[in-house]
């Protein structure tokens, strides 16, 4: 299997190099490069190339950050073009047409888990019309009917006579024929890639060194960037003294950009020491004196305000709570959290005049191409992004800032490709981050111990439009009723327990700190909020955790089926171990719905998570053995982010800076995680995220069930010793 | 100048000799395998070996190399047909695969040393080897495969 080729990427885009005399009808979606050699070399449809010499090369729509979508969309469209799986590669377009953007973001976007979810149609699709292109071209030449003929390992083959072309034969002739509107797609008997636990394409490159991050990009001339960026967020420059590492080895330039400089010299580590070492100075803003704390009173205020907007409603809530003789009530928060990316935020630019050539690990190739089109009137057309492999994304790296960083540093020395990297520092206490957010529930109780009304009230900020999405837009197409910002009430608003009356209100407080969805977004907490408050419902009501949350989940086939499969891997019905505490968390997100039981060993040393049990309804599993993998790493991601991950603030700048105060899980605090695939034919879901939310819930039901003691905010280790302390 | 051997080839580089040896490395000698992540020791992205012993290059001076024998990522097999390597494919360990060079490196000197270790000896050894994608379980299983081999 080879690596991903850039070289194959590096070619772009341009529409008008159609009309150069190009036989192919599928045109204005062509890479210009493709479109005119394509009569002499290869038929190309969205997504799908094929040389005359039978090389098969996939454009891909989604950015390789580990989930496994590379792997999973080639599965699709290998499986349904017939193509040679050993042969073909794989690559990302430097110029995102519509056929590369998801049509209600509007952009090219690898977010959402939508790499297998929307993708799998549309791909499947393409690899039908080619291979339906190719088999008439077959059927031409043999003088067949092309229902006589199928596509396998690279070859149209004729069944009766055992006659085979290899599709690069064929591939002049195909081009000359159109485009199928509404080609037949491959039988369910015939999908013999899909479905199946297919090694990534990537692992070979991954384990040798040689998989290229842009990080690892390496352009003749190049020279190196660091950053010395505002640790107050809102703060900007007010001067810098070029001549304080004018004279330090290897410095060529210093940089304005926004919110600080960047230092450009011949090697990184000489621009980063003098990055550390320029005199600059930065404004003094409003927010020189936020702290942690009083971003938690402006919570409780937005919490106690009296004019609430309600975003969601059902029932009348407000008149059950009233009127049920018992209320459970609680108050939950969560931190601030950074990414934490493992590859430090990075970009290498070459730009020019007339060009911009970007190297990038990025999940938003058209936000890139929006921020450099706001701040420096970029046209499209010169812009060219090259996506390497991200080292990690989780979120972060759909923000332009650093791109435009770069080619402000490139710009500056005249030209050259300059590699501007970002410290783990500047990662940690430069943003962006996960929101904080606050959240009270109230809930009635009936006699028999059923939740007949709830009420939630969130505080926080506000990200939706940010990101695109007006809140009052997408609560009418919601069927909510005001302000409904899914990036603050995902998993709150559609929530899938039956509750008859349920009232959902968001106290809107904005925060002067850059916020940036983080993998699973609002699921992230929101899902810690409810699953933890079930619990406490359950316990208020004197009843079996899993009983309580199955009594609430009536037509709730998905949400049975997973808690089912989970109580099954964990032997719920039976007493958990001598020493063992056991808690249940089940969440949707992202069109797919994870149950997760937690087990863990509490004593005077502290917590020590010994296993979990998941159990995930995503439709029909694409790649089996990347959900496992999906699975298994967010359970180790959330678990990191429940037991100790926070960003304080104090005199208005991030309080940590690297691994030893912002500590990930280690090996040797990774429980045992085991996980099962329930297929009872649901649409397809995501994968790379629906993993996060269920686990710190079911980690804090877990302490509860054998402490008494219910955390409520986040992260536990603020509350409890963990054993394995790093 | 700093003279040493990397990947059993004999170099000289200039640079300061404080400079850590991950940035020589990776923009002079254009060995780019071999990771930054954290700066001051905290992650093992940077992990290769000097004198068979892992080490953390972005910690590591230039100067603490003069004469000794550097292997990297690069230089573990010439192509990828180290019984680790083989082991993190066949149990698809990577996801992102940015930790992986320091993670493959780390668990080639503990086999080195300890052919067959206990997972309490892995995760000691793994210790200073950190994966936001959350591999630990398949990197725990591929070293008693690689150790198998």
């Amino acid at each position: 299997m080879k690596p991903q080729d850039f070289t194959l990427t590096r070619r772009s885009f341009l529409a008008g190099a159609v009309a150069a005399g190009v036989a192919l009808v599928v045109p204005l979606r062509l890479p210009a490069a493709w479109a005119r050699q394509s009569e002499a070399a290869g038929l190309s449809q969205a997504y799908i190339r094929i040389d005359t010499n039978g090389q098969v090369t996939f454009l891909l729509p989604t950015s390789e950050m580990g989930q496994g979508s590379h792997t999973g969309q080639a599965q699709i469209l290998a499986e349904e073009l017939g193509a040679d799986w050993s042969s073909i590669v794989v690559g990302m377009p430097t110029q995102p047409t519509s056929d590369y953007r998801i049509p209600f973001i509007g952009q090219m976007r690898s977010v959402g888990s939508f790499g297998i979810r929307f993708w799998h149609d549309p791909l499947r699709r393409a690899a039908a019309q080619a291979r339906e292109m190719l088999t008439q071209a077959a059927a031409e030449r043999l003088g067949v009917a092309p229902a006589a003929l199928h596509a396998e390992n690279g070859f149209i083959v004729h069944s009766g006579s055992g006659r085979r072309i290899p599709f690069g034969e064929l591939v002049k002739d195909a081009m000359a024929l159109p485009v199928p509107e509404e080609p037949t797609l491959r039988p369910d008997g015939e999908r013999t890639l899909t479905g199946h636990a297919i090694p990534r394409l990537d692992a070979s490159a991954k384990v040798t060194g040689r998989a290229v991050y842009s990080v690892d990009v390496e352009r003749e001339g190049m020279l190196y960037g660091a950053a010395r960026l505002a640790p107050v967020f809102s703060a900007d420059v007010e001067s810098f003294d070029e001549g304080s590492v004018a004279g330090m080895p290897g410095v060529v330039a210093v940089v304005r950009v926004p919110r600080g400089a960047v230092v450009v010299a011949e090697s990184w580590w000489q621009a980063r020491q003098a990055a550390d070492a320029l005199d600059i100075t930065f404004t003094r803003t409003l927010a020189d004196t936020l702290s942690t704390d009083e971003i938690n009173e402006r919570f409780r205020e937005g919490l106690d305000r009296p004019d609430v907007p309600v975003s969601t409603l059902r029932g009348d809530a407000e008149a059950t709570l009233a009127s049920e003789g018992r209320v459970v009530e609680a108050e939950y928060s969560v931190p601030l959290l950074a990414h934490a990316c493992m590859e430090p935020i990075n970009c290498t630019a070459e730009a020019t005049e007339e060009r911009t050539e970007l190297w990038i690990g990025t999940q938003g190739q058209d936000v890139v191409r929006m921020t450099l089109e706001n701040a420096l009137q970029l046209p499209a057309e010169q812009l060219f992004i090259n996506t390497t492999y991200l080292g990690g994304g989780f979120g972060r790296k759909t923000h332009g800032e650093i791109a435009l960083q770069a080619v402000l540093a490139s710009r500056a020395v005249g030209g050259r490709p300059t590699k501007v990297l970002w410290t783990r520092e500047n990662d940690v206490q430069q943003g962006q981050y996960r929101q904080t957010m606050m959240c009270r529930f109230r809930a009635a109780l009936d006699e028999a111990g059923n939740i007949t009304g709830m009420r939630i009230r969130v505080a926080g900020p506000q990200m939706g439009l940010e990101y695109g999405i007006d809140p009052e837009q997408r609560a009418q197409e919601t069927g909510n009723l005001a302000n409904f910002d899914p990036f603050s009430l995902g998993g709150l608003s559609d929530m899938h327990y039956v509750i008859p009356n349920f009232v959902v209100e968001h106290a809107v407080v904005d925060l002067p700190i850059p916020l940036c969805p983080w993998r699973s977004i609002a699921h992230s907490f929101n899902g810690f909020f409810f699953e933890s408050f079930m619990d406490e419902c359950a316990a208020a009501a004197g009843r079996d955790p899993l009983e309580f949350r199955r009594s609430h989940c009536a037509g709730q086939e998905r949400m049975l089926a997973v808690l089912d499969r989970v109580a099954e891997m964990s032997r719920w019905s039976e007493p958990a171990p001598e020493g063992i505490a056991r808690g249940l968390a089940v969440v949707e997100s992202y069109g797919s719905y994870v149950a997760q039981v937690v087990e863990a060993r509490v004593d005077d040393e502290g917590i020590d998570v010994q296993r979990v049990h998941a159990a995930i309804d995503c439709g029909r599993a694409i790649n089996p053995a990347q959900v496992e993998a999906q699975l298994q790493g967010a359970v180790i991601d959330a678990l990191g982010m429940a037991l100790r991950q926070k960003v304080t603030i104090r005199d208005g700048r991030a309080e940590q800076s690297n691994f030893h105060d912002y500590p990930l899980l280690r090996i040797g605090e990774a429980p045992s995680v085991a996980v099962s695939i329930v297929e009872i034919g649901s649409p397809l879901g995501g994968v790379g995220e629906p993993g996060i939310p269920p686990l710190a819930p079911a980690l804090a039901n877990a302490l509860f069930a054998t402490t008494r003691q219910r955390i409520r905010y986040l992260p536990l280790t603020d509350h409890i010793r963990s054993r394995s302390i790093a | 100048m700093t003279a040493f051997t990397l990947n059993g080839r004999e170099v000289e580089v200039t640079a300061e000799p404080s400079t850590p040896l991950l940035w020589v490395i990776r923009e002079q000698l254009k060995l780019t395998g071999t990771k930054f992540g954290c700066g001051v020791a905290q992650c093992g992205a940077c992990t290769l070996h000097v004198d068979g012993e892992p080490v953390r290059a972005c910690v590591f001076p230039l100067s603490g190399a003069e004469g000794r024998s550097v292997t990297t990522i690069e230089g573990l097999s010439e192509d990828g047909s180290h019984p680790v390597q083989q082991a993190w494919v066949e149990l698809d360990v990577p996801q992102c695969g940015y930790c992986q060079s320091g993670q493959i490196m780390s668990a080639a000197a503990l086999l080195a040393r300890n052919p067959s270790p206990s997972d309490a000896e892995i995760d000691e050894a793994m210790h200073g080897n950190l994966c936001r994608c959350g591999t630990y379980m398949r990197i725990r299983a591929a070293i008693h495969r690689a150790s198998e081999a």
